[in-house]
């Protein structure tokens, strides 16, 4: 039984906590809900009716006229995630090697490597996009390389295309990638891949029928954990993508700064978190709590 | 393993990968040495001017090539992030290990409610916080400024240091609290005597990274900002957005060394304990 004592010890640790968690992260995401179905006014701010079409416009139909079909939004939702999705690729397909590289190390060069890939986590966000700025842009460091080489006769245009934004979301996220692979590659039973080599499975097979069923956690870890991100962000495209590649979080930050429509940008904000809700449901489900509380 | 040369081909893309991550990194830092006015990529000579520009001090640089005005701007935006840091990181910490305490050190029913409540804000992407928040102060008319921006930074800075010092408390035997209990100690004294001093390198590992997470934010500050209270990386992102200038990137590399000496003293301690 809890002592009264105890309880009431209890309740003073757990009351700031609840007390700032409560009104300052529910409060703001249940008005943001709220937000999403009220009416849109006239001179930006709302309207306090129910409104539906908020959600209608994201679908393609903004004035609840069927025949007025436009998927402009839907298109972006539906870039977005493609750029999220083919960004989990890239990052999955970069770090899987590198994991089992570096789980293949001694331990002090495990440690020094590990280091060594985390600590730009710890750079400011600006500050690493800023590098592909100067790397990418017609003048920067990729082109004045290659036309000195005189590999290329002008300046080939890579800032402000899908390339650009995917080279930049990869190397921002890399790290959370990484880690859950690298996490669950070192847990890995050795002597399960050596039995499979020894009874005579090509590297290929070790790898398709032992290492990856065994590494499936961390591979679902790191996917929930860069596409999280990625379907949401802005600055990347904002930065490396221009006009040209919207994704839906330039949109919702448009309608918050520039177009200042606050419920149609809450409720392109609450499909970004339906979207994230399902996802960790989906693992937590399939893959179980120990992975993600790591 | 058997095979050699896969073992080889593991070690290129290695050694590929950690070039990957360097690389960028390393250029904006020699670039940010380069003397050359008009293109910055193009090298020319070794040169301080753009570090002394930043700061205001006298340069041989001539005025077109200079962001006038930014000089008292970039200060008072590293000022606002020092000081939002440092009063978040405070609040983060006690909040976020008191909370760590009471779910690891106690039971009750609520205890997988309030895990997942502190994992919330840590998988919430950035854009909905921010936002969320954006729309939650001006509905009920709280001014956007310093404060807006370190209400905002602890909903989530309370969810990392919760993770850090629960990670810690949770690989911790609890035989000597019981035992310090057993023989007559008052609560507070076995808190004060066993616990703390035992948990205190996660206390400072997570006050570390709340530190760094906090002076690194930008997009939940770019949203609930306000007009005149900018963080350094606000600041940074909108000068990128009106152009590049060779002084972002002594400012880069600045910040680049800034955060590489606290990450590493947060990999120090969480090393130790």
């Amino acid at each position: 039984m809890i002592g009264k004592r105890e309880s009431r010890r209890l309740a003073a640790l757990l009351i700031p906590g609840t007390l700032f968690l409560g009104i300052f992260f529910m409060g703001p995401l249940a008005v943001m809900i709220v937000f999403s179905f009220l009416e849109p006014g006239l001179y930006g701010g709302v309207e306090w009716n129910f409104y539906h079409l908020n959600y209608g416009r994201i679908l393609g139909w903004a004035d609840a006229e069927w025949e007025k079909f436009d998927p402009v939004y839907a298109e972006i939702f539906f870039r977005s995630v493609r750029l999220a999705l083919t960004n989990v690729a890239i990052t999955l397909l970069i770090c899987y090697p590198a994991a089992l590289w570096v789980s293949g190390l001694t331990t002090r060069w495990r440690t020094i490597v590990v280091f060594l890939i985390t600590l730009p986590f710890f750079v400011s966000l600006v500050v690493r996009l800023f590098c592909w700025v100067l790397i990418l842009r017609p003048s920067g460091f990729l082109n004045s390389t290659l036309l000195g080489l005189g590999l290329i006769s002008e300046p080939i245009d890579i800032i402000y295309t899908e390339t650009a934004v995917l080279i930049g979301m990869a190397y921002i996220l890399l790290p959370f990638m990484f880690l859950p692979l690298y996490a669950s590659i070192e847990k890995l039973d050795h002597s399960l891949v050596e039995a499979s080599s020894d009874l005579g499975a090509s590297p290929y097979q070790t790898f398709l029928r032992v290492i990856l069923p065994m590494t499936l956690p961390g591979i679902a870890a790191g996917a929930v954990l860069v596409f999280i991100p990625s379907l949401g962000n802005f600055i990347v495209p904002d930065l490396l993508g221009g006009a040209k590649v919207l994704m839906i979080g330039n949109l919702v930050e448009q309608q918050f700064l520039s177009a200042r429509n606050w419920p149609f940008g809450s409720a392109l904000s609450v499909m970004i978190m339906l979207v994230m809700l399902l996802l960790i449901i989906f693992f937590l489900r399939r893959i179980g709590r120990s992975e993600i509380v790591k | 393993m058997k095979h050699p040369w896969l073992k080889r081909l593991l070690s290129v893309h290695g050694l590929l990968f950690l070039f990957f991550v360097y690389a960028p990194i390393i250029i904006v830092v020699v670039y940010s040495f380069n003397s050359h006015p008009v293109n910055m990529m193009v090298w020319k000579d070794f040169t301080l001017d753009w570090y002394f520009s930043i700061f205001g001090f006298p340069t041989k640089l001539t005025e077109q090539t200079l962001y006038v005005e930014s000089t008292d701007q970039l200060v008072s935006a590293l000022k606002n992030s020092l000081l939002v840091a440092a009063s978040t990181t405070t609040f983060a910490t006690i909040v976020g290990t008191t909370t760590a305490l009471a779910v690891y050190r106690h039971h009750f029913r609520l205890k997988p409610f309030y895990q997942g409540l502190l994992y919330m804000p840590m998988v919430m992407p950035d854009i909905v916080l921010g936002i969320a928040l954006l729309v939650f102060f001006v509905n009920f008319s709280i001014k956007l400024g310093l404060m807006s921006i370190m209400i905002g930074h602890c909903t989530f800075l309370i969810s990392y240091v919760f993770v850090v010092v629960s990670a810690r408390l949770a690989g911790m035997d609890d035989t000597l609290e019981q035992a310090s209990a057993d023989l007559g100690a008052k609560p507070w004294t076995t808190f004060r005597r066993v616990t703390l001093p035992q948990i205190l390198p996660g206390i400072v590992g997570g006050a570390l990274l709340a530190f760094i997470i906090s002076m690194d934010d930008l997009v939940i500050t770019y949203f609930i900002a306000g007009v005149d209270s900018t963080t350094l990386p606000v600041f940074i992102y909108g000068m990128l957005r009106r152009g590049v200038k060779p002084e972002i990137n002594a400012i880069a590399t600045l910040m680049l060394a800034f955060s590489f000496v606290i990450a590493s003293l947060g990999l120090y301690f969480r090393k130790r304990s």
